[in-house]
């Protein structure tokens, strides 16, 4: 029986403790020895209580929201981090990509990071020898094999980094988003490479916020929230109690209040609402609306601080991504940045909504936050009286649905 | 093969998983070699370098030690310079290097698995460049003074290789203690510039045995690189030979290494979440 279990997990949980004042000094810890009852620590359980089992060559998608633990749940896995309480039991040989090129160094030539990346993920040299030109040959870096990566472009580089961690022959892999990265052909290239994995009949466990690239390619999912295990099983049901179980909802308030030093700005909370103030979730395809994001200006700096909005469909997909414009407050205080959909515009479906906010300097910008699928809003078809459909009744595909100047003229009238 | 792994939170183990280590020695070899390639990738005058800083370390000590203080050694005082330094510039080298190797490699350590003593234990490997440079300064010096070699030459290795476990087990405890506490960072400049003085780098030990109270002495050889380059240098140019102090360095080298590795294990697990 237990043969055909490639992973099982048994009450997994991870604590971190997130106190005021870091322990990370050393002071700290020597009057913490000898004072019994130290300023207690807040503990924060990434992940608590989890069990499963996932079968041989069964490719699993984990799914949940920003902080429901599924990095942490993928670094207990590939050994990165230790649990605090609980089992694991893996059988196979493990390889994990949560991230691609790790350990590149731009000093070195190409070929010369390939036996790197490659010994670091795991391999031997010899392993990596005698699948040199397959990987070369995957990443089409060509003649430039012999160049110093630092020469390379940011496209180039990706590519041979998922080119080596692509050639792992583990029985199980890890992956964590690495496939957010690079072009849309080459994205395509690394979705088949790992559906050709699975159909090889190994093990993969796959941590994504495309839900798209989930559905194709997982027939089992996990769906996480806050570290607990909300449910798992066959792929397309959890997927819709992902999009369904209102964890993602018109209304986002942000309870986080780790802030590292570096941001200016801090998220307040964020909603979707009508156009006189009317906080929902769902529009008609001809109907306006409102996404607005209260923020705080908790740092003053010479550059303009601006939030953007990124809207994703079901499949996962950014339809699109829009920067808030015109003069951007600097001094401190709080704000609200709101942004107006105009009707006849994005097709009807589910959107799910990233806010995120950055500093733009003159040469580059800082990130002050990024929150993930924070809101979700329905776009609902506008069946009857729609003078844009006439008699038909079908879907409409595309991502947006623009009402635009489609009008017709005689052009030989005749007399 | 069945292949199984067991991540279990109640599992605790002194020593570090040698089997695995071994396991892992090409990424040992592939990383000391990225070190070798970029050391000197950078630089225009590449090796040169690595002559040009020993050979002034060595010129300045002589010239203040055996010239201004008048130090006085049964050998050249240049040549016998020369032995410490080579070896005292590979031990701080390697101890710096180490050190400093997890933060250095956080990218990694928080990205993906393999056991971590890799990381410090790679770093012994590029100081060898040095070394083998203040070696090959040292023969010469040995051929210009007309020196012979004393008949315990057989044993300078085994105090070579000693002063690479003393190198690599202060690595290892620098690198583990400064994932958790950065202050330690600034603490090993500070070590190798007291070193170069409590070490008998540029004068023999014997001066400081003879004006220290005994327990001092014990003190002094506590630092193992007391007696790894006392034993160096008498197994190269013979002389009186270093006495129970000896066994001082030693003791407290293996010690150092063994408490050291075990630490060392102790934090790795949690290392990802610190960095």
């Amino acid at each position: 029986m237990s043969n055909d279990v490639a992973i099982r997990i048994k009450n997994l949980g991870k604590k971190y403790n997130i106190g005021k004042e870091k322990d990370d000094n050393f002071r700290a810890t020597l009057v913490n020895l000898f004072k019994k009852s130290s300023t207690k620590d807040e503990e924060f359980w990434a992940l608590k209580n989890v069990s499963f089992e996932v079968k041989k060559g069964d490719v699993i998608g984990i799914i949940g929201k920003n902080g429901a633990g599924k990095s942490t749940l993928l670094k207990i896995l590939s050994q990165i981090t230790k649990p605090t309480k609980g089992y694991v039991e893996i059988n196979g040989r493990v390889a994990s990509l949560l991230e691609v090129g790790t350990g590149f160094h731009s000093e070195l030539t190409g070929r010369e990071n390939i036996y790197l990346n490659g010994t670091i993920l795991g391999m031997t040299r010899h392993e990596v020898k005698s699948k040199f030109d397959e990987i070369v040959d995957f990443s089409g870096v060509g003649k430039f094999i012999d160049t110093p990566v630092k020469q390379y472009s940011s496209g180039m580089h990706v590519r041979l980094a998922f080119a080596v961690a692509a050639h792992l022959e583990p029985e199980i892999l890890l992956i964590d988003e690495v496939l957010a990265v690079g072009d849309v052909g080459f994205q395509k290239k690394c979705l088949g490479k790992m559906d050709e994995v699975s159909k090889s009949g190994r093990t993969i466990l796959f941590v994504s916020h495309n839900m798209g690239a989930v559905a194709s390619l997982c027939n089992r999912a996990i769906l996480l929230h806050k570290g607990n295990l909300l449910n798992h099983g066959e792929t397309t049901k959890i997927i819709s109690q992902y999009f369904n179980s209102g964890q993602a909802s018109y209304y986002f308030e942000n309870d986080e209040n780790d802030f590292s030093e570096k941001m200016h700005s801090v998220l307040t909370c964020a909603y979707v609402c009508s156009t006189n103030h009317e906080k929902k979730g769902k529009f008609y395809v001809n109907e306006d609306f409102k996404v607005c994001v209260e923020y705080e200006i908790i740092e003053e700096v010479d550059a303009p601080i601006v939030v953007s909005l990124r809207f994703f469909n079901e499949q996962g997909e950014c339809v699109f991504l829009c920067l808030a414009n015109e003069v951007q407050p600097k001094a401190k205080g709080k704000y609200i940045a709101e942004c107006k959909i105009p009707k006849n515009f994005l097709n009807d479906g589910l959107l799910s909504v990233s806010v995120a906010s950055a500093t733009y300097y003159e040469t580059n910008y800082v990130k002050n936050y990024f929150y993930k699928d924070v809101l979700m809003v329905e776009i609902i078809d506008v069946l009857h009286d729609n003078p844009m459909r006439y008699s038909y009744g079908g879907p409409f595909p595309g991502f947006i649905r623009p009402n635009l100047d489609f009008k017709v003229r005689s052009i030989n009238s005749i007399k | 093969m069945e292949h199984k792994l067991v991540i279990d939170a109640s599992n605790k183990s002194f020593l570090p998983d040698f089997k695995e280590l071994y396991r892992y020695r090409d990424l040992f070899y592939t990383l000391a070699w990225r070190d070798f390639r970029v050391r000197y990738a950078q630089t225009t005058i590449g090796l040169l370098w690595a002559v040009l800083q020993p050979v002034v370390t060595l010129l300045i000590l002589s010239l203040v030690f055996g010239r201004f203080v008048g130090v006085k050694t049964e050998v050249p005082h240049l040549l016998f310079t020369v032995a410490g330094t080579s070896i005292w510039t590979y031990f701080s080298y390697v101890m710096t290097n180490s050190g400093s190797s997890i933060i250095a490699s956080q990218q990694m350590v928080k990205k993906i698995y393999f056991p971590r003593l890799i990381i410090p234990l790679s770093k012994a490997v590029v100081g060898f460049i040095d070394f083998g440079i203040s070696l090959i300064i040292m023969m010469i010096l040995m051929v210009y003074y007309g020196v012979t070699p004393s008949s315990n030459t057989w044993l300078a290795p085994v105090f070579i290789l000693f002063g690479i476990v003393a190198a690599l087990s202060i690595g290892i405890w620098l690198s583990a203690l400064s994932v958790r506490f950065r202050d330690f960072q600034h603490v090993v400049p500070f070590m190798v510039q007291i070193g170069l003085y409590v070490t008998p780098i540029a004068y023999p030990a014997e001066f400081a045995i003879k004006q220290l109270p005994s327990w001092v002495s014990t003190l002094y050889f506590l630092n193992p690189m007391a007696g790894v380059i006392q034993g160096f240098r008498w197994s190269l140019f013979g002389g009186e030979a270093p006495g129970n102090l000896l066994f001082v360095s030693i003791f407290a080298t293996v010690i150092i290494f063994i408490l050291g590795i075990s630490y060392f294990n102790n934090v790795q697990d949690l290392m990802a979440d610190y960095v």
